[in-house]
């Protein structure tokens, strides 16, 4: 495929004009405007290879560009390295047979690892862009021994099969040990132990990493090479020349309500981003790109209804209560944060009320069939998303749950209420995405009938099996539950080479792209990050012609 | 003689409740320009009588007014008058701005708890009947009723002096009364009536149910062990439709039950316990063999 794709830099167009789009805060009188001869480009600094995001997928690009000869700068908008990864929990789905699989005699190949992730009968599989697996595939050992050398240290016992994987891959990383640098600490964010042992590597080997900087476009010759990226700092306003390659390594779309809504228009503003408040998903780098003609690619893994596009909070009670993660008052971004959030562990104390206070599906089902439902059309003038979802429970409900439902727990600024009578709590509710108060008639009404299904043992509603506990004890209580966004499973076309496609099918020349930027492979998690990543980051060091 | 412009800075509530404190801000300007400076201010009540007031000063010409709604339920009249007034030199006319607003009552609420689940036919039993005031009135020894579905009174009784363990202001009392001799579940309502109090307050009702079932004839004894270690599992859950029991520590429940087939759910956290018909004919003891299901992993969200 990749070798019919035409290279635009190839076309005899000069290389003294420049066209940057989006260009918003950046120098103006070095960039001011499509065309201007390219001495008039000002270049703050300068770098063979330019990554834009310092997380697993930019790290491992930047760390394998610069073992490659380049030289490089990484730029993170954020105050620190990490992304999404410094929250992961670390699990790294590598295989193909390498050393830590050899160890407990996990029989494994790279053609084993393409035939599993190309599974007709898997819906993480089914949409990816074979040629993509492939490449991952063939990469998977190299991946796995780019962070060992790294110094990524991994807890040696085999996890799976998972997902699409017929044998044994996931490995989960060693935590980073200083408590201080890990932003979500107690948790078992194993993650943080793989980007900072990448980051400590890079600075090693001498990448240069420009924290709060963030790219606010980038540069190309007319119609031709990218050489470049404008960056805002606190600072003020930088180019930074590429010689042989930008790589975008941005992350993901999720906490864009815009962007994600090309592919649901269900997920309207009510829905949060998981790992805010520490990064936030914003589709920068898709944006930027597709400013130069770039093409998204393998959009249906978005929206194939299996993984975790989408989960329910988990921890409910607090604004991000994504999966096992959890801000701790410990954490240094409590403060944005606000409340750990209550960790359910049985969804049967509790029911589940939309903005209008009633129930709307069987509360125990995490399937998309449950997210379908709390996201459906619910009457009114909200015509797209289904509005808030709130967790409604009683005194026996948090005693059986062990839950002190109270600061810093809970979030009450917006996310929970408590009051003596559920009359008088569903007025209570207040968030900015609850656009009506709930009629404290409305929801009694739904929790006496739903203790009607208690009593006769049969949720004659939804069908709830065997609905355990009545809501009737005071106090009573109610939990932001509404449904949170994780993966980005969708993003720019890109060749084998990690090279950035337009909508034309032509390949933008000197621009790559990596990780949750990146379109095409559907997996879930780092090894995507990391394997992208460093097909980028040769690539990117190699140049483009 | 210059005139006062004054007007409301945001509206008046049209409603709000009885003995509320409400804000009245307004701004007060001449039209000529002239600073007004301490401009004496009156206000006379809905009983024609003087309010003493405490104006607070606010942005530019502004001040606030705060008043108290009276405790009856009604249209209610103030009148904030402005008295004739030398300021820059020039005598400023007097004048007089109405406020009109409209009390409510109080609000109650109810909660009931403790109700069991299920009760025999005819039998008696109790259930724990709670009724709060939206300003969080004392409502100890006022009346509350529980009726049945053709809305006779079945229980009455008063409320009690203190509020429930870990709410503000919910009084509550417990009530007995007896499960009608017919099968199925049964509701019944619970009327607050909310007189007698010395703010008004308007009353309320509520329902809940139970499931009421004929006279148990047999002992179904459950064990729930883990399936490898034959370990008790103790706070097991066990459901046959409307009967209900945890097992103890020794991993046993009892349930007294009728004659009849029945579908057994047991649910624990952390295990699973397959689903299986029962049929009771006579004392009957099952065991129940739950696998561990291992905890999940969050970060593990696979899905196919």
């Amino acid at each position: 495929m990749d070798k019919k794709q035409s290279r635009n830099a190839s076309a005899p167009v000069s290389r003294r004009a420049f066209l940057s789009k989006g260009a918003a805060g950046v120098s103006a009188a070095a960039l001011a405007g499509v065309g201007e001869a390219h001495a008039q480009v000002k270049w703050d600094l300068s770098a063979d290879v330019v990554v834009i995001g310092a997380g697993v997928s930019g790290l491992a690009a930047a760390i394998t560009a610069r073992d490659a000869g380049a030289s490089v700068i990484s730029v993170e908008e954020n105050f620190d390295i990490g992304g999404r990864g410094m929250l992961s929990g670390g699990r790294v789905h590598l295989g193909g047979g390498h050393a830590l699989q050899q160890k407990f005699g996990i029989k494994d190949s790279a053609d084993q690892v393409f035939k599993d992730w190309v599974r007709h009968d898997s819906m993480v599989a089914r949409y990816s862009d074979r040629d993509l697996v492939r490449v991952f595939a063939d990469e998977n050992v190299a991946s796995f021994n780019f962070l060992i050398d790294n110094g990524v240290e991994f807890i040696e016992k085999p996890i799976g099969p998972e997902a699409a994987s017929t044998v044994p891959r996931t490995f989960v990383t060693v935590e980073w040990q200083n408590k201080d640098e890990v932003y979500a600490p107690g948790g078992g964010r194993n993650g943080s132990g793989l980007v900072r042992r990448l980051e400590q590597s890079a600075r090693r080997k001498g990448v240069q990493i420009l924290l709060r900087h963030e790219m606010k476009s980038i540069i190309r010759e007319q119609a031709g090479k990218v050489v470049g990226i404008a960056v805002a700092s606190p600072g003020g306003n930088l180019n930074i020349e590429a010689k042989r390659g930008v790589i975008i390594a941005t992350g993901g779309h999720t906490g864009n309500v815009n962007f994600r809504r090309t592919f649901d228009p269900r997920l309207t503003e009510e829905y949060q981003q998981a790992c805010m408040p520490y990064a936030y998903q914003g589709a920068k780098g898709e944006l930027a790109a597709m400013d130069l003609g770039a093409s998204l690619w393998a959009t249906a893994n978005q929206t194939s209804e299996s993984g975790a596009a989408i989960t329910k909070t988990r921890h409910i009670g607090c604004r991000w209560g994504y999966s096992s993660l959890v801000f701790v008052p410990e954490s240094k971004l409590f403060h944005l944060a606000k409340a750990t959030g209550l960790a359910v562990s049985d969804w049967q104390n509790m029911i589940f009320v939309d903005q209008n206070g009633q129930r709307f599906w069987n509360e125990v089902d995490g399937s998309y069939r449950f997210f379908a439902a709390a996201m459906a059309y619910r009457g009114g003038t909200k015509l797209n998303g289904g509005g808030p979802i709130w967790a409604i429970f009683d005194a026996d409900a948090a005693a059986r749950e062990k839950w002190d439902p109270k600061p810093p727990h809970v979030d009450p600024d917006g996310y929970f209420y408590s009051a003596d009578t559920l009359a008088e709590l569903a007025p209570k509710i207040k968030n900015p995405h609850q656009k009506q108060p709930i009629s404290g008639a409305v929801l009694e009404e739904t929790v006496n009938r739903y203790n009607s299904f208690v009593a006769s043992g049969t949720d004659s509603d939804f069908k709830k099996p065997t609905p355990m506990y009545k809501i009737e004890k005071p106090p009573f209580y109610a939990a932001w539950a509404t449904p949170i966004l994780h993966d980005t499973l969708t993003g720019l076309r890109s060749s084998t080479r990690g090279e950035v496609i337009d909508t034309r099918g032509a390949i933008i020349a000197g621009l790559y792209c990596a990780g949750e930027s990146q379109g095409g492979f559907a997996q879930h998690g780092l090894a995507r990050c990391v394997t992208f990543g460093r097909v980028a980051g040769r690539n990117a060091a190699k140049g483009t012609a | 003689m210059h005139s006062i412009d004054v007007e409301l800075c945001e509206p008046v509530p049209a409603e709000v409740p009885v003995g509320a404190d409400f804000v009245v801000k307004l701004k007060v300007s001449c039209p000529e320009g002239c600073d007004l400076g301490a401009l004496p201010v009156s206000v006379t009540g809905p009983d024609q009588q003087p309010v003493t007031i405490a104006p607070t000063p606010g942005e530019a010409d502004a001040c606030e007014i705060a008043l108290t709604a009276p405790r009856q339920v009604g249209e209610h009249a103030w009148s904030i008058a402005f008295a004739p007034h030398e300021s820059e030199g020039a005598r400023h006319e007097g004048c007089a701005l109405p406020i009109r607003l409209r009390t409510r009552p109080h609000a109650t609420s109810l909660a009931i708890w403790a109700v069991p689940s299920p009760v025999v036919m005819g039998e008696r039993f109790r259930i724990n009947i709670g009724a709060k005031s939206s300003a969080a009135c004392g409502l100890e020894g006022k009346a509350i009723e529980v009726l049945d579905r053709a809305g006779a009174v079945v229980a009455r009784g008063r409320l009690g002096s203190t509020p429930w363990p870990g709410t503000s202001a919910l009084f509550w009392t417990e009530l007995d009364f007896a499960a009608p001799e017919q099968e199925g579940l049964a509701w019944w309502s619970v009327r607050f009536a909310a007189t007698d109090l010395e703010t008004p307050h308007e009353g309320t009702s509520s329902r809940f149910s139970i499931a009421v079932v004929p006279r148990p004839e047999h002992r179904l004894t459950v064990e729930v062990l883990e399936k490898d270690s034959k370990a008790p599992i103790a706070d097991a859950q066990i459901r046959l439709g409307a009967y209900r029991a945890a097992t103890d520590p020794s991993g046993h429940a009892e349930v007294a039950m009728p004659k009849g087939t029945y579908d057994l759910t047991v649910w624990k956290v952390g295990y699973d316990a397959p689903g299986r018909t029962v049929d009771i004919h006579g004392d009957t003891a099952i065991k129940v063999e739950a696998v561990v299901v291992p905890p999940e992993n969050p970060d593990a969200y696979w899905m196919m």
